[in-house]
């Protein structure tokens, strides 16, 4: 039987994200479900599994596009300076500063 | 169940004697394949599967150590050959991958009925123990179906499942062998349905999946075999030296 190669997702509880467990080699989806079974669920540690044969997966690591040479620190959250935006928008509010929401990275 | 009589507690310990037997022995014959089994992942489904029956025999070898007071490590490990009562068709050694599929697939399917009818006991530690049982069966049948369908697919497989299946079919129908004291077990509910049925209900099962597989369905009529679970070979003898060697080496150690 020619083997394939499955890539097993594990849920560890109800609403939890999966995470990659590994991989089982199998010929078919069937054996494929008992093998990940064996291997990602025996000892009661997942409540679900995804079994995806690896070529359906589309994998992306060209760094042209995922790694940009030029600063891109803007685009995430700690990229912007808002501890004093947030401290004089709470003296317009005439909440003392310091109290309410948590601010976070600034 | 204090309100069995003598006889009938004496027939309770027997059937336990044989679901814990069959489960215990198949359970060693397969570990065999731990290593040598025809792919890693196969080899880790079929020790899996293997352990597991270990453990159902545990199960079974503390309730009957329950009822008749004894220690299940001691019926597990302290009798000779000649008393255990597993069926006929776990005299036989591991054998081929084919052999074990096809001893599987009679086993599962027999077990799978067996255990149907004992969850519905009126003994609540047998019922009990069939229920959790039957959740984890569903797999192992689950498992050699699908191992039976593949090989009854290619010419060289097929041959060796049919010629495994026709050696093993006899000693299979000893699943199913009269107990002695069964009358008194149905009369009390403990075995809901007599073991003439359950074998009627298996003969129904197999020959279904055979026929889906184009195998050959066996029209054996005559009864299941009274001596099916008293019979012992050589080969189970070697086993037996193999699995209770560690225990006969340091008698009445703790481990």
């Amino acid at each position: 039987m020619a083997d394939r190669v499955w890539e097993v997702f594990r849920q560890e509880a109800e609403g939890d994200p999966f995470i990659h467990g590994g991989s089982v080699n199998a010929p078919d989806e069937e054996l494929a479900m008992h093998y990940a079974r064996e291997f990602y669920g025996r000892r009661q540690e997942s409540v679900r599994l995804w079994v995806v044969p690896r070529e359906a997966i589309v994998e992306l690591d060209d760094p042209d596009l995922l790694q940009p040479p030029f600063d891109r620190s803007f685009k995430r959250p700690g990229g912007y300076l808002i501890k004093h935006k947030l401290e004089a928008a709470r003296v317009r509010a005439g909440s003392p500063a310091g109290s309410g929401e948590p601010e976070g990275e600034a | 169940m204090t309100d069995l009589d003598a006889a009938t507690r004496e027939a309770l310990a027997e059937l336990v004697l044989t679901l814990a037997d069959d489960e215990f022995v198949l359970g060693f014959w397969d570990s065999e394949w731990t290593g040598i089994a025809p792919m890693l992942e196969e080899d880790v489904a079929t020790s899996s599967i293997a352990q597991d029956e270990i453990g159902h025999a545990k199960a079974w070898y503390e309730l009957l150590a329950e009822l008749t007071d004894d220690d299940a490590d001691r019926i597990a490990y302290g009798r000779e050959p000649d008393a255990y009562r597993h069926a006929a068709l776990m005299n036989h050694p591991r054998t081929d991958w084919a052999f074990t599929v096809a001893r599987r697939f009679l086993y599962e399917t027999a077990d799978s009925i067996r255990l149907e009818a004992l969850s519905r006991s009126s003994h609540p530690g047998i019922a009990g123990l069939a229920a959790k049982m039957r959740r984890e069966e569903t797999y192992h049948l689950l498992h050699w179906s699908a191992w039976m369908r593949r090989l009854a697919e290619g010419p060289e497989t097929r041959a060796r499942i049919v010629a495994a299946l026709d050696r093993l079919r006899p000693d299979a129908e000893a699943i199913f062998s009269p107990l002695a004291g069964e009358a008194a077990l149905v009369t009390a509910g403990v075995l809901p349905d007599g073991l003439a049925a359950l074998r009627a209900a298996w003969h129904e099962r197999t020959a279904t999946e055979l026929r889906a597989l184009g195998l050959p369905v066996p029209v054996d009529e005559a009864p299941a075999p009274t001596e099916g679970r008293t019979q012992r070979t050589d080969d189970f003898r070697w086993l037996w030296g193999e699995f209770t060697s560690v225990a006969r080496a340091e008698p009445g150690a703790s481990w």
